[in-house]
C-alpha cells in the first residue's frame, strides 16, 4: 500500500481528463501540456561545487520546482583480499610497482596520450561494485520503500555498468577509494523524479576531486594535502578544459502510439502506454587515442554507449477507467429490462465490447505490454547521432565547474 | 579450574586451513553443453501450496558442470481479496509483489529482511505482472505475489566469478516471471495473455579480445568467460508485447542491430519457457476434468 501513496498516478485527473491528454499526446505532432516539443527537456537551473565538506556536489532546479542535491564523499579503503586472487604482492620488489606508479600519475594528468597508454593496462586496474554506494531520500518516503529502492538501483547500475567509475577508485593493489553518493530531493516528487537525480548525480561526480596520490606504489597511501592540486575523478582534457570521458547519464523516455516523448511530467506519464529508462555514457575510450580530433571536431563526435535499459512501470495502468455511455446506466443500461429481448441482447453486446474494446473519447487504462517496434524505436531514438543526448551533455557541459 | 558447563572453543588460537591448490588445473569456465539457442530444461507445476489460491513451483535444471546448481522458486498467489478498510479506493487490483531469496540460497547468506536487490527484483516482478493482469476486473482489491527463491541459480565451489551476481539476478527475474504466471492462472486471475520470462546474454566464451563475442539463450554465469551485456524480457506471445525489458551491460549505441538481436533473443527465450507454461498449465486443466 506504501508503494501507491507516492505513486506518480496520484495525479487527480478524472478519465475525462486523461482521455483528452492522451488524445493530445497521440496528434502529430504531440501537443504537449506545458507546450513543449518532443524532444525538449524542462528548463534547468545547475551549480556544482555548494557542499564545502563533500568531493564534490551538485544541485539542480528543475523549472517545476522539483530539485535535488547530491553530494559525493570519499574515503580510503583497504581492498579486501581474497583466496584465488594473486595476493603475491607481498613478496614482490618495489622496483616494478614504481614504474607502475609512475604511469599511474602521468594517467592522472590525464593527457590524450596517458588515456591511451593506460587503455592498455586496463585489465589489471579492476574495481567492485561495493566500491560505490549510492544512497537516494525522496521526501516523504520510507527509504525503503520499493520506488526509492528501484530508482536507487537504477541509477548505480547505470554507474557500474562498464566498470569506468570503479577503476578510477584503485589506488593501488591494497588500498581503494570507496565513494558514497547521496542523492536528496529537496522537493516534494512532482514528478518522476529519475532523469533529475541522474544529472544531479552526473554533474556533482564531474565536479568531485580526489586528493593527489604522494605515495608510491603498494605502500599506504599518502596523499598531497593541497586541495588546489587535487585532480578530478573524471580528468579534463587539457586543450578545452573539459572533461574527456564522462559519467553516465540516465533519460526517461516514454510513448503514446507512435509518439516518442522525451522527459515527461507527471500529468504525461499519467497517460503514457510505455516508459523507459535508458542510461547512456559517452565513450571514453575512443576518445582517448585520438582526443585532439575529437575536441576540435566538436560535441557531434561523441561515441555513446548504452549501458542500461529499464521499464517504468507506467501510472498509466492505475488510473481510473472512465465509461462508455453503452456501459453508462445513466444512459440506457439500467433500462434494459424494459427492452424487448433483442434489443437487450443487443445491449448486452455493447456492454461487453465497451469492457474488451476501446471507445474514443473514453479513457481506458492501457492492458498488455509495448510492442516491440515501439520499444526499438524508443531505445533508437535515444542513441540517435546529434539527438537528445547530445544536447543534453552538450548543456551540462556549459556548467562552469569552479 | 576449567568450565565443565559449557562446550568451550580451543584456548589458543587457531589458523583456518589454507588449502594450496595452485598445482591444480587454473579455474576457467567450462562451456556450454547445450546450443546456444536453448534454454536450459525446466520444471513447472502448479498447486503447490494447498493454503493459498493459487501457486506453483518452479526448478530450472544444473549446468552439467557439477558443483553448480539450478535455480528453484516456489510462488504463491493470495487473493484477490477486499483490501483493507483503511486502504484507500483503487479502481484495480492492487498487485503486491514479493520477492525473497531463502537464508541458504546463494553462496552468502542472505538476512531475513529483504535487501536492496530483492526490493528491486520485486518491482521488476510487478512491472512484468501489472502488463498482463486485467486488473480493471477487480475494484478495490488486491492480490499478493510472493515469490520465495529456494535456491539461486550459482556456482558453489569457486571464487572465480566475482561480480557475476548481477547476472544471476537477471536469470531469478525471469524464473520469477514465469512462476508467477503460472500461480496467477492457477489462483484464476484473469490475464491477457501468460507472461514469461526469458534472458539473452551477449558473452565472450575466452579470455582475450581476440574470441568473437557471440549471443546465448539463458546464460549461466559460471559457463563463460565473460558476459557482455545481458537482458531479460517479459513476454506475451500471442499479443507479441514485452511488458517488462531489463537490459544491462556496455554496447556502443551505433551498433543498434547488436541491442535488437539480443532483445530478439531474449524474446526468443521467453516464448521457450513459455511452451513449458502453457504445457504444464493445459495439463493441471486436464487433471481437473478427470477428477
Amino acid at each position: 500500500m506504501a508503494s501507491t501513496q507516492h505513486h506518480p498516478s496520484h495525479v487527480l485527473l478524472s478519465p475525462a481528463e486523461l482521455a483528452y491528454l492522451h488524445d493530445s499526446l497521440l496528434l502529430v505532432p504531440p501537443i504537449r501540456p506545458d507546450g513543449r516539443g518532443p524532444n525538449d527537456f524542462r528548463p534547468l537551473v545547475a551549480e556544482t561545487g555548494i557542499l564545502p565538506g563533500a568531493n564534490g556536489s551538485a544541485r539542480i532546479c528543475f523549472a517545476d520546482g522539483t530539485e535535488a542535491i547530491a553530494g559525493v564523499k570519499a574515503e580510503v579503503e583497504r581492498t579486501a583480499r581474497r583466496a584465488g586472487d594473486d595476493t603475491v604482492f607481498l613478496e614482490e620488489g618495489g622496483g616494478e610497482a614504481g614504474d607502475e606508479r609512475e604511469e599511474d600519475g602521468e594517467d592522472g594528468e590525464a593527457g590524450p596520450g596517458a588515456l591511451g597508454e593506460a587503455s592498455g593496462r586496463k585489465g589489471e586496474r579492476k574495481g567492485e561494485a561495493a566500491w560505490v554506494e549510492l544512497t537516494v531520500e525522496i521526501p516523504g518516503v520510507r527509504d525503503d520503500d520499493s520506488g526509492t529502492v528501484f530508482v536507487a538501483a537504477m541509477l548505480s547500475e547505470a554507474l557500474l555498468a562498464d566498470g569506468e567509475l570503479v577503476r578510477r577508485l584503485w589506488i593501488n593493489r591494497r588500498f581503494h577509494w570507496k565513494l558514497y553518493i547521496d542523492i536528496i530531493l529537496i522537493s516534494p516528487p512532482l514528478s518522476y523524479p529519475l532523469p533529475l537525480l541522474s544529472l544531479t548525480t552526473h554533474l556533482a561526480l564531474l565536479a568531485t576531486r580526489l586528493p593527489r596520490l604522494k605515495s608510491e606504489g603498494d605502500e599506504d597511501p599518502f596523499f598531497d594535502d593541497d586541495w588546489a592540486a587535487a585532480p578530478y575523478l573524471f580528468p579534463r582534457s587539457p586543450s578545452r578544459g573539459r572533461p574527456a570521458a564522462r559519467p553516465p547519464i540516465t533519460l526517461l523516455v516514454m510513448a503514446v502510439g507512435n509518439n516518442i516523448l522525451f522527459d515527461p511530467s507527471k500529468e504525461e506519464l499519467a497517460v503514457a502506454d510505455v516508459a523507459l529508462a535508458v542510461s547512456v555514457t559517452s565513450g571514453a575510450s575512443q576518445a582517448g587515442p585520438g582526443g585532439n580530433a575529437a575536441d576540435a571536431s566538436g560535441p557531434s563526435q561523441r561515441s555513446l554507449r548504452l549501458l542500461s535499459i529499464r521499464t517504468i512501470d507506467p501510472p498509466s495502468r492505475l488510473t481510473p477507467p472512465g465509461v462508455a455511455n453503452a456501459a453508462n446506466a445513466a444512459y440506457g443500461a439500467a433500462n434494459l429490462n424494459n427492452l424487448g429481448s433483442s434489443a437487450q441482447q443487443q445491449k448486452a453486446a455493447e456492454a461487453r465490447t465497451a469492457e474488451t474494446e476501446a471507445v474514443e473519447g473514453v479513457w481506458r487504462a492501457p492492458r498488455g505490454g509495448a510492442s516491440r517496434a515501439v520499444l526499438a524505436a524508443l531505445v533508437g531514438k535515444v542513441l540517435e547521432k546529434g539527438g537528445v543526448v547530445d544536447e543534453v551533455l552538450d548543456a551540462l557541459e556549459a556548467v562552469d565547474l569552479g | 579450574m576449567t568450565d565443565r558447563r559449557r562446550i568451550n572453543g580451543p584456548p589458543g588460537e587457531t589458523i583456518p586451513p589454507f588449502f594450496d591448490d595452485a598445482d591444480r588445473a587454473p579455474e576457467t569456465a567450462k562451456g556450454r553443453f547445450r546450443p546456444s539457442n536453448a534454454i536450459r530444461k525446466m520444471f513447472l507445476k502448479t498447486g503447490v501450496t494447498p493454503s493459498a489460491s493459487g501457486s506453483a513451483y518452479l526448478e530450472i535444471s544444473t549446468s552439467a558442470k557439477p558443483g553448480a546448481s539450478g535455480l528453484k522458486l516456489s510462488c504463491s498467489v493470495h487473493g484477490p481479496r477486499s483490501l483493507p478498510r483503511s486502504a484507500p479506493f483503487s479502481p484495480h487490483l492492487v498487485l503486491t509483489t514479493h520477492v525473497k531469496y531463502a537464508p541458504f540460497a546463494t553462496r552468502q547468506r542472505r538476512g531475513y529482511l529483504r535487501d536492496s536487490s530483492e526490493r528491486d527484483l520485486s518491482v521488476h516482478l510487478e512491472t512484468a505482472l501489472r502488463g498482463a493482469i486485467i486488473a480493471d476486473r477487480w475494484p478495490k482489491s488486491g492480490v499478493d505475489i510472493i515469490v520465495s527463491i529456494l535456491e539461486g541459480d550459482q556456482e558453489r565451489e569457486t571464487s572465480r566469478s566475482q561480480g557475476d551476481e548481477v547476472w544471476e539476478m537477471m536469470n531469478a527475474l525471469s524464473g520469477c516471471i514465469t512462476v508467477a504466471a503460472a500461480a496467477l492462472a492457477d489462483a484464476g486471475i484473469d490475464c491477457v495473455d501468460t507472461v514469461a520470462g526469458g534472458v539473452a546474454a551477449l558473452v565472450q566464451d575466452t579470455d582475450g579480445d581476440e574470441s568473437q563475442p557471440s549471443i546465448v539463450l539463458d546464460p549461466v554465469p559460471s559457463e563463460h568467460a565473460k558476459i557482455l551485456a545481458a537482458c531479460c524480457v517479459a513476454y506475451l506471445p500471442t499479443r507479441d508485447e514485452v511488458t517488462n525489458l531489463w537490459f544491462r551491460g556496455d554496447v556502443p549505441a551505433s551498433d543498434m542491430e547488436l541491442y535488437n538481436s539480443l532483445v530478439e533473443k531474449g524474446i526468443q527465450a521467453s516464448r521457450n519457457a513459455n511452451r513449458v507454461l502453457v504445457g504444464c498449465l493445459t495439463e493441471s486443466v486436464g487433471e481437473g476434468d478427470t477428477s
